[in-house]
C-alpha cells in the first residue's frame, strides 16, 4: 500500500492524536528514535525505516571488552615503508588540542604542511570524515564512536612496528576495553568532566557543584559544553535522575533535557567548547568543561592575572565523576599513513607528550608523566589540583560508551529540542 | 541581398540560444539539480549505519514521513517557536530597514546635489566590506568593556550584556547587516522617478508631504517591494548573525536548526526537510518578485 | 531605463520678486536638513564600527575592546599574528583566489547568458529567464545546503573544497551578472547591431565590435559585484569547504570569534578590506575609461534593480 498524498481518502484519515501537545510530540520523538525517523504520524503504510535496536556489532563496555576485527579488505600498511613527504598532512581534531609547535616541528622534519580541520563534537567529526573525496591522515575519536567507525571501515588498523613508544603507556591503555590489543587506536589524552569557574567571582561552591550552573547570580555568563552527551549526562547527574549516563530511558532523558532547557530562561545559557579561553578572559564565569581546560587556561589569562582566579570543581566521590579518553586513530583514507604512524609514535614520546600537555592541559596516560610528576614540574598549580586525573579514577568513574542507534537518535531528538530554544 | 539576409537571420536565430546555452546548462546542473537532491534526501527511504539518510533519486521511492514530522513539529511542536521567532525578527528588522533606509535612499537619489557621488560611494561602501567583518566590528563595540557600554557609563547607565542571548542585539544586527542590500535597489528605483512629475505635482499646488504620498511613493512602490523581497528572503535563512552576536539557543532562528541538522550530525533528512519547508514558505514571496520582474522586463522591452 | 537628470533645484530658492516669504517648513525647495542628517548618521553608523575594528588591529595587547597602544604586532610577527599563523594567510589567499576565479568564470557565462536570453524570443527563453533569477532571491542557506547535499551524494567526482566552492560561487554570481548586463542591453536596443549588419558584419563580428564595447561599463560593474559577493560569501563556503586548507576569511573569522579571538582577526579583516578596495579602485578606473554618456559609474553599479 503506497501513500498517495493526492488520494482524498488519505486526507480524511483520522489522526491518532488530535491535539499534538509537546509531550505527544516527544512521544512521537521516541517513535522516531525507535524507527530512526520512521513511524509517520500520519500513518503511511510504508515501513520506511525498520527499527534498529541493535547495532549489528558488539558494543564495547568496560565490563565487556571487545577486540575489533581486522578485515582483509582493510589491512594495515606493510612493514618498513619509507615516510611520505611533500604536500599537506591533514589532521581532524578539536580546535586548540595539539601544540602548534609540535605540529610545526613534525612538518619541518618530514617536509609536509600540517593542517588541522577543527570540529566541536563527534557529530561534526563524523560528518567531515565521511565526506566522499575527503581524506585525513589522523583523527581523534573517543570510545563512544570507535566501534562504529571501525565497522564502517573509516579507520585502518595500526602497524605497531612503527610505534615502539607504545611501551610508554599505562598498562591499562596498551590493552583498553574498547580496543583490545590496541589494534586501531592509541590513547591521546585522559580527562574528567566538571565545572570550571572564576574563583574571584564565585562566592561559594555548593556541595553539588553542578548547581553553580543553575545559579541565577551568574546569569549571562554560564556555558554548557556543546556536546550532547556531556550536557544531558551532566543534567542526569545533577538532578540525581540516574547514574547511568548512557541511559536509553526516554523519561529520564526527557527530564534531563527539560532541566537544561530551563537553563536557557534562567541563566541565558550558551554552548561551546572554549572554556580554556573564555573563563580566563572573563567572558564566562561558570563553564562546564573538561579537566584539561583549566590547566590550559593559564595560558589564556590576560596580562596581570594569576592562575588563582581559575577554579575547577568535580564530584567528591570518585564513583560520581565522569571520565573519558580521546584516542588517535588513522583514517582508512589517509594519504600519508606512514607519517601518521610516526606522528602517533611522536605523541607517545615522553618529552613531546610533556610539551603537548604544557600547551593543551590534558594529561597523556604515560607512565613517566604521573600526576605527581606534573605537579612537581610546576605544570599544575595548587588551586587546580582537582583537575588532575588519577589512574584510580578509571577504575570507578562513569564513562560514555557507544549505544545502540535508537538510543542515540533519542538523545539527538532531545538535543535538537534544546537547541531550538526549548 | 535577400539570400544573405536569410542566412544572417538564421545564423542570428541560432546564435542567441547558443550563447544562452552554457549559462542555462550551468544553472540547471548547479541550481535545479541540487534542489532536487535536497528533495531526494528529505524524502529518503532508508538510513545507513551512521544514521544518515540514503538519498532516493527515484520519485517513486520517496517517503514523506520525515517531512510530515518536521511539518508537525513546526506547526505544533518545538520548532513552532523557532519559526515565529524568525518571522518576528525579520519583520522588525525590515521595519527598521524601511524607516532608516527609505530616507537615506530618497536623499541620496534626489536631494544630495553636489555631494551625490561622495554619498553614493559611502553608501555602497558597506557592500564591499565583508559581512562578518562588519559584525565583528559591532561585537567589539558591544563587549562588556566595549565602547557602547563605556558610552552608556558616561550617562550613568549600567553596562548591558549585549552579547548573550539578547534578541534586541540580534534584530539590530540583522538590520545593520542587511540595510546596504536594502538601500541599493531602493535607491535605483527612486533615482529613476522623473523629476518633472514631482515638479508638476508641486506646480499644481500639492505640498511636499502630499507630493510624497501621492506621487513619489506609488512610483517607488516597485523598488520598495524589490528591496523588501531581496532583503527579507536571505534574512529569513540567516543563522550566522545569530551565532555571532548571541551564542544562546534562546535566539535561534530557523537557519540555525538547519545548520545543526545538516552540518553537525547525521540527521540530514531533517535538515533537508526544513530547507524544503523554508523554501515553500518563502516561495510565495519569491514568486511575487519574479512575476513583478518579468512584468517590468516586458514593460522595458 | 531612462536616465534622470540629477536635480540641483533643491539648493535653489526661487527668488521671485513680489512673492511673499514662505514659512521655512512649507518651502518645498528648502535644504533637506532632516533627511540629510539621517543619511549622514546612517553613514556614520555603518562605517565607524569598521574603522574602529581597523584601529584595534593595531592594538598593542590582546584585547579587541580596550586600547592599549599602537603596534603592528598582529600583522607581524608575534605568535598568532597574520604573519606567524599560516592559517590566517591561507584564508586570505583562498578568499582572493576564489574571488578572482569566480569573476573569470561567472562574467563571461553571465554576459553570454544575458545576450542570449534578451535577444532570443521564445517561451524557452522566458522559462530560462525565470530560472536564472531565482538564485537572486534564494536564501543562501537553501543554496548552500542544496549544493552540499548534491556534492556529497551525486557529484562525488567534485571534491569538496576549492572546486566545489568555485562552482557554488559562480552559481549565485551568474544571476547578478545577468541582471546588470541585461538591463543595459535592453536600454541599448538592437539598432547598433542592425546598422553593423547592414554594413556587412556577421552577427559574431557585430557582437564583438559593437555590442561588447557598449556593454563594457556593465561588464565591469558586474565583475566588481561578483568579486565583492564572492569575497563576502559565508554560507555557501561554509557548507562546501571540506577541510582546513580551503578555509576562506569569512569562515576563519566566524570560527575564531567563537573560540579565542585576538586582534589578529581584526588584522585579517583589514587586509581583506584592503584587497577588496584595491579591486574596487581598479575597476572604478576601468569603468571611467569606458564611460559612455553622463551617467556616473557609481550609478551603473547601483543600478542593478
Amino acid at each position: 500500500m503506497s501513500f498517495d498524498p493526492t488520494d482524498p481518502a488519505w486526507r480524511h484519515r483520522p489522526r491518532h492524536r488530535p491535539q499534538l501537545s509537546r509531550r505527544a510530540f516527544l512521544r512521537g520523538g521516541l517513535w522516531l528514535g525507535a524507527g530512526i525517523g520512521a513511524a509517520p504520524l500520519l500513518a503511511s503504510c510504508n515501513n520506511a525505516y525498520p527499527a534498529v535496536q541493535s547495532a549489528g556489532y558488539p558494543l564495547a563496555r568496560p565490563n565487556n571488552p571487545v577486540r575489533l576485527p581486522i578485515r582483509d579488505s582493510n589491512p594495515p600498511i606493510e612493514n618498513g615503508l619509507e615516510p611520505e613527504t611533500g604536500g599537506d598532512f591533514k589532521i581532524l581534531n578539536y580546535d586548540a588540542y595539539m601544540a602548534p609547535g609540535i605540529m610545526k616541528d613534525f612538518g619541518d622534519r618530514h617536509g609536509v604542511q600540517v593542517q588541522v580541520t577543527p570540529y566541536s563534537n563527534y557529530d561534526e567529526m563524523l560528518a567531515k570524515i565521511r565526506t566522499p573525496g575527503e581524506s585525513f591522515d589522523l583523527v581523534f575519536p573517543g570510545p563512544s564512536v570507535l566501534s562504529k567507525m571501525v565497522y564502517a571501515e573509516l579507520l585502518q588498523p595500526m602497524n605497531h612496528s612503527y610505534v615502539p613508544n607504545l611501551k610508554n603507556l599505562w598498562p591499562e591503555y596498551q590493552d583498553p576495553w574498547y580496543d583490545r590489543g590496541a589494534r586501531y587506536t592509541v590513547p591521546y589524552t585522559i580527562y574528567g568532566t566538571g565545572v570550571m569557574y572564576r574563583a574571584d567571582r564565585v562566592t561559594s561552591i555548593p556541595d553539588n557543584g553542578y548547581d553553580l550552573m543553575w545559579d541565577e547570580a551568574y546569569a549571562g555568563k554560564v556555558y554548557l559544553l556543546d556536546d550532547l552527551s556531556e550536557a544531558i549526562g551532566m543534567s542526569l547527574l545533577r538532578n540525581h535522575i540516574t547514574k547511568d549516563i548512557n541511559t536509553g530511558d526516554p523519561a529520564f532523558v526527557q527530564e534531563a533535557t527539560n532541566s537544561i532547557i530551563d537553563l536557557i530562561g534562567r541563566v541565558n545559557v550558551k554552548t561551546d567548547v572554549s572554556a580554556y579561553s573564555e573563563v580566563p578572559e572573563g567572558t564566562a564565569t561558570i563553564h562546564q568543561s573538561w579537566s584539561g581546560d583549566p590547566i590550559a587556561g593559564q595560558y589564556y589569562l590576560p596580562k596581570g592575572e594569576t592562575p588563582d582566579v581559575l577554579g575547577y570543581w568535580r564530584p567528591k566521590d570518585p564513583k560520581d565523576r565522569v571520565i573519558g579518553s580521546d584516542n588517535i586513530a588513522i583514517p582508512k583514507s589517509a594519504a600519508k599513513p606512514v607519517l601518521s604512524h610516526m606522528m602517533i609514535n611522536d605523541l607517545l614520546d615522553n618529552d613531546i607528550a610533556l610539551r603537548n600537555f604544557g600547551w593543551n592541559g590534558y594529561q597523556p596516560p604515560l607512565n613517566k608523566l604521573s600526576a605527581r610528576y606534573l605537579i612537581d614540574q610546576g605544570y599544575i598549580p595548587e588551586n587546580l589540583m582537582s583537575a588532575v586525573v588519577l589512574p584510580e579514577d578509571f577504575d570507578f568513574g562513569l564513562t560514555f560508551y557507544e549505544v545502540t542507534p535508537d538510543i542515540e537518535a533519542l538523545w539527538r531528538q532531545f538535543w535538537a529540542e534544546f537547541k531550538a530554544g526549548g | 541581398m535577400g539570400e544573405q539576409e536569410d542566412r544572417h537571420d538564421r545564423a542570428t536565430r541560432r546564435l542567441w540560444p547558443a550563447l544562452a546555452l552554457p549559462g542555462t546548462f550551468w544553472l540547471i546542473a548547479l541550481f535545479l539539480v541540487p534542489i532536487y537532491a535536497v528533495m531526494a534526501v528529505a524524502f529518503s527511504a532508508s538510513i545507513n549505519i551512521f544514521g544518515e539518510p540514503v538519498p532516493a533519486w527515484n520519485p517513486l521511492d520517496w517517503r514523506y514521513a520525515t517531512f510530515f514530522d518536521v511539518v508537525q513539529a513546526s506547526v505544533t511542536g518545538p520548532y513552532q517557536e523557532v519559526w515565529i521567532r524568525t518571522g518576528v525578527y525579520c519583520v522588525v528588522a525590515l521595519v527598521i530597514c524601511v524607516v532608516v533606509g527609505f530616507p537615506v535612499a530618497y536623499y541620496t537619489a534626489r536631494l544630495a546635489g553636489k555631494r551625490r557621488g561622495l554619498i553614493l560611494a559611502l553608501i555602497l561602501a558597506p557592500w564591499w566590506i565583508n559581512y562578518i567583518t562588519r559584525m565583528l566590528a559591532w561585537i567589539n563595540l558591544l563587549q562588556d568593556d566595549g565602547y557602547v557600554n563605556k558610552t552608556l557609563g558616561i550617562f550613568g547607565i549600567a553596562p548591558v550584556d549585549w552579547l548573550s542571548g539578547n534578541s534586541y542585539t540580534v534584530v539590530l544586527a540583522l538590520a545593520y547587516g542587511y540595510l546596504p542590500f536594502f538601500i541599493i535597489p531602493l535607491f535605483a528605483s527612486l533615482d529613476r522617478i522623473d523629476q518633472r512629475l514631482l515638479e508638476a505635482s508641486r506646480d499644481l499646488g500639492s505640498g511636499s508631504v502630499r507630493t510624497f504620498l501621492r506621487v513619489t511613493l506609488p512610483l517607488s512602490k516597485m523598488g520598495l517591494i524589490t528591496a523588501l523581497v531581496i532583503t527579507a528572503l536571505p534574512m529569513a535563512g540567516d543563522y550566522y548573525t545569530n551565532t555571532l552576536v548571541s551564542g544562546s539557543p534562546k535566539t535561534n532562528m530557523i537557519g540555525n536548526q538547519i545548520e545543526l541538522f545538516l552540518l553537525q550530525g547525521p540527521l540530514k533528512h531533517y535538515g533537508a526537510s526544513l530547507v524544503l519547508l523554508l523554501s515553500l514558505v518563502l516561495m510565495f514571496f519569491m514568486a511575487y518578485y519574479l512575476i513583478l520582474t518579468q512584468r517590468a522586463g516586458r514593460d522595458a522591452q | 531605463m531612462t536616465s534622470t537628470a540629477v536635480t540641483t533645484r533643491a539648493e535653489a530658492k526661487p527668488a521671485q520678486a513680489g512673492k511673499k516669504r514662505v514659512a521655512p517648513w512649507r518651502n518645498p525647495w528648502r535644504r533637506p536638513y532632516v533627511l540629510s542628517t539621517i543619511t549622514w548618521l546612517y553613514i556614520l553608523w555603518t562605517t565607524v564600527p569598521v574603522l574602529i575594528a581597523v584601529q584595534f588591529s593595531f592594538n598593542d595587547g590582546r584585547s579587541r575592546s580596550t586600547w592599549q597602544g599602537f603596534s603592528t604586532q598582529w600583522y607581524c610577527c608575534v605568535e598568532g599574528s597574520v604573519g606567524e599563523d599560516p592559517s590566517l594567510l591561507l584564508a586570505l589567499k583562498n578568499s582572493l583566489f576564489l574571488g578572482g576565479a569566480t569573476v573569470l568564470v561567472a562574467t563571461p557565462l553571465g554576459v553570454a547568458l544575458a545576450m542570449g536570453l534578451t535577444r532570443w524570443r521564445s517561451r524557452t527563453s522566458k522559462v530560462a529567464n525565470g530560472i536564472a533569477m531565482v538564485p537572486l532571491v534564494t536564501p543562501e542557506i537553501v543554496l548552500g545546503s542544496a549544493l552540499y547535499v548534491v556534492m556529497v551524494n551525486l557529484y562525488q567526482f567534485v571534491p569538496l573544497g576549492r572546486p566545489a566552492m568555485l562552482l557554488g560561487h559562480v552559481t549565485f554570481s551568474v544571476s547578478y551578472v545577468l541582471v546588470i548586463v541585461r538591463s543595459r542591453l535592453l536600454s541599448i536596443g538592437g539598432d547598433y547591431e542592425e546598422a553593423a549588419r547592414d554594413l556587412g558584419a556577421s552577427p559574431i563580428q557585430a557582437i564583438r565590435t559593437i555590442l561588447i564595447p557598449l556593454l563594457m561599463p556593465s561588464i565591469f560593474a558586474s565583475a566588481m559585484i561578483v568579486f565583492a559577493t564572492s569575497l563576502d560569501d559565508f554560507v555557501v563556503s561554509q557548507f562546501l569547504f571540506g577541510d582546513a586548507s580551503n578555509i576562506t576569511v569569512p569562515i576563519k573569522l566566524y570560527n575564531a570569534v567563537r573560540a579565542a579571538p585576538t586582534p589578529a582577526l581584526n588584522a585579517l579583516a583589514t587586509l581583506l578590506l584592503a584587497g577588496s578596495f584595491l579591486a574596487l579602485i581598479l575597476a572604478y578606473v576601468g569603468l571611467r575609461a569606458h564611460r559612455r554618456g553622463s551617467r556616473s559609474p557609481l550609478d551603473d553599479l547601483a543600478d542593478y534593480g
